[in-house]
């Protein structure tokens, strides 16, 4: 009796498209990176967040294959990075933290030139559209603004339509509206189903673009979760921060709504809350019965600076 | 091969969009070339001669317009006062004093007329030739004078029937020096500024091999000497008149094997400098000794045997002694074959440090 095959069933597995396992980088007696892991899904978009000196460069520098790995591995897309760098290099897309291009190409020239190290003709003009420089594609890289020249670096990045694209501080020095350019930007890429590995020292940019984060401290990673996951589980919390010239005594203000801390810096007060609104509509109301003037009133979300305290016990910048 | 096609044409595009490079690279033949050429050092010295002559009679006054005559005196005679002023001032290579009755009737040897020659220290060489013409002119007169006959002449014969002159010898080592300095200071400097600006590193993280990239890059180079040396010898001959006697494959073939070499120095510069700062001093220190001794502007065979040895294992002086014998001497292959091995060994040698100091990475520190 013959079978007929009526259906079959595909199973998915989530394979992780690069492992880092163990990994770490020493110069000498210092430790850049100590013995650190994790895994990054494909298709996601995975941050590593930390201050400067933490090890979030040499890490993606290691798992690019531009730095020389001391101890431990990467898997990338089922290569060992060490032994295979030069096949690593074909599927993976960078932006560099300090890097510059040829001076004298302008950026279609560029674009081509570096599509030809992976053996590739691209249409260089679809690719500046992309990043929205196509105006510029007849100037040359010192022509273009902070913003424009990050977002070069990405179309550079993605010559290969790289399965996973690397963005080391990608908008450090950038102004507000170049950020979220650059943030819609990614969001594009993120789309198109790649997977994006990026440093970051921004919150609000690890919580807009990051699936996940890793937080990195003295060669080390300290958490590694969602943003939401992140905030929550280490319990900080936005602060209410105002200034009286009225003494108010702190037990009062410990009483508002939500309040968990109050500190107190000669007329500053931080009161540290879950429940901001209800904080905040407690303060006015005891403001106007009591007549006293609430100046330089901020709602201050928590922070990098703050996860990071509660996770290393010492501050983000020195 | 793709690969390094089109970097090769981004590379050459660069190039010649860079204007400080082109200018540099096109003008300064032009530039030293005409220096040299409008310097002529061909051309005969001429010895500034004060002459204080008071009351001459007929025939001294004759005598003194004899030495007036002479090529090679500019003759002066503003009076003693000034013209020893200006020996003193060192704008005289001598001053000569004649007495009034120098040449007189009746002249006869039992009191020779004194001419007074005065001389500045600082211009001993000058005044010794001054003098050595001056008493050249006065046996000849003398001669005349006493009626000897003439007993022997004297008529010279050059050699050298090709007519060359200083240029014809100075511009081969021209070439052989331009060539050198754009190869070592070009890729030192460019190389150098692209390891600071993380260049190398942006390009390290495709899967271009380094040595696509450096092929480029001497290739574009061998390009820009080759026409470099084009225009020196377009500009030499047409200009300068300068003779060219030698096959121009030849010269084309020295050129290409002298870029070689210096390109190879010029990459291993720019590994052994950590910053871009210190690429002139160390470029220099390497460079600067090859200019004098490299038989660019003399011939090595001038200098101390000593330094000979020396001089003549220098690249650049295998590059200019060949492109030399070309070039004036109309040599053939076969004629400066040990030139050329000399200028394979340390192409190879220079290439090979160069891949030792230079990489595309920096050196691994925290």
């Amino acid at each position: 009796m013959r079978v007929k095959t009526l259906y079959t069933t595909q199973v998915h597995f989530m394979t992780a498209i690069i492992e880092v396992k163990n990994l770490s980088k020493k110069y000498g007696d210092f430790t850049a990176v100590d013995g650190i892991s994790f895994e990054v899904q494909q298709g996601e978009t995975f941050g590593i967040l930390g201050p400067n000196g933490a090890g979030k460069t040499t890490t993606l520098e290691m798992i690019e294959g531009l730095k020389a790995i001391s101890g431990g591995e990467v898997i990338l897309d089922g290569k060992n990075v060490a032994k295979q760098t030069h096949a690593v290099k074909s599927v993976i897309g960078v932006q560099l933290q300090a890097s510059s291009f040829f001076e004298g190409l302008n950026l279609v020239e560029l674009i081509n030139t570096f599509a030809s190290m992976y053996n590739r003709k691209v249409d260089a003009m679809e690719l500046l559209r992309e990043v929205q420089l196509e105006e510029k594609a007849k100037s040359e890289v010192k022509e273009l603004s902070g913003g424009q020249k990050q977002r070069l670096s990405i179309a550079v990045g993605l010559v290969n339509d790289p399965k996973i694209l690397f963005l080391d501080e990608p908008t450090t020095g950038l102004d507000p509206q170049a950020r979220r350019n650059l943030w819609d930007l990614v969001e594009q890429i993120k789309a198109k189903g790649k997977t994006v590995v990026l440093t970051t020292h921004y919150m609000d940019e690890a919580e807009v673009l990051c699936d996940r984060i890793a937080v990195m401290d003295n060669a080390k990673i300290v958490a590694l979760d969602t943003t939401e996951n992140l905030l929550k589980s280490t319990g900080v919390n936005p602060t209410v921060e105002f200034k009286t010239l009225t003494a108010i005594p702190e037990s009062t203000l410990q009483q508002l709504p939500g309040v968990s801390n109050v500190k107190r810096e000669s007329h500053f007060y931080f009161l540290t809350t879950n429940q901001p609104q209800s904080t905040l509509d407690g303060l006015f109301t005891l403001g106007r019965t009591n007549n006293i003037k609430i100046e330089e009133l901020t709602l201050k979300r928590a922070t990098l600076e703050d996860v990071f305290l509660k996770l290393t016990g010492h501050q983000l910048r020195d | 091969m793709a690969t390094t096609t089109t970097l090769t044409i981004s590379n050459i595009k660069m190039f010649a969009r860079n204007k400080q490079a082109l200018f540099f690279t096109l003008f300064s033949p032009l530039l030293i070339m005409g220096i040299f050429g409008l310097i002529g050092f061909d051309r005969p010295t001429k010895f500034e001669v004060g002459i204080v002559a008071e009351n001459t009679n007929q025939q001294t006054q004759a005598f003194v317009d004899q030495l007036k005559s002479f090529p090679t005196f500019d003759i002066t005679q503003e009076g003693r006062d000034t013209e020893l002023t200006e020996l003193n001032d060192g704008n005289r290579a001598a001053v000569l004093e004649i007495p009034s009755d120098l040449l007189a009737e009746g002249n006869s040897a039992g009191q020779p007329k004194k001419i007074t020659v005065y001389t500045n220290e600082g211009k001993q060489a000058e005044a010794q030739t001054v003098v050595s013409i001056l008493n050249q002119f006065l046996d000849k007169t003398t001669l005349n004078i006493v009626q000897a006959p003439q007993l022997f002449t004297v008529e010279q014969k050059s050699v050298n029937s090709r007519n060359l002159k200083y240029f014809d010898f100075l511009l081969p080592g021209l070439i052989s020096l331009s060539i050198m300095q754009m190869s070592v200071f070009s890729v030192a400097f460019v190389f150098a500024q692209y390891k600071e600006k993380g260049v190398l590193k942006r390009l390290l993280a495709t899967p271009m091999r380094p040595y696509q990239f450096v092929t480029a890059n001497v290739i574009t180079r061998l390009l820009v000497g080759l026409f470099q040396a084009a225009i020196f010898l377009a500009v030499g001959v047409l200009a300068f008149h300068a003779h060219v006697i030698g096959s121009y494959f030849l010269i084309a073939l020295c050129v290409t094997l002298g870029s070689l070499m210096f390109l190879g120095l010029g990459f291993t510069v720019s590994g052994l400098s950590k910053t871009v700062e210190s690429v002139p001093a160390i470029a220099n220190l390497i460079v600067f000794p090859m200019l004098f001794l490299g038989g660019t502007f003399f011939d090595v065979a001038n200098m101390p045997h000593w330094l000979q040895g020396f001089a003549k294992l220098l690249p650049l002086t295998y590059f200019s002694s060949a492109l030399r014998a070309v070039m004036t001497e109309g040599a053939g292959l076969g004629d400066i074959k040990w030139d050329l091995l000399g200028m394979v060994v340390w192409a190879v040698v220079l290439i090979v440090l160069a891949t030792v100091t230079f990489s595309f990475q920096e050196k691994d520190s925290a």
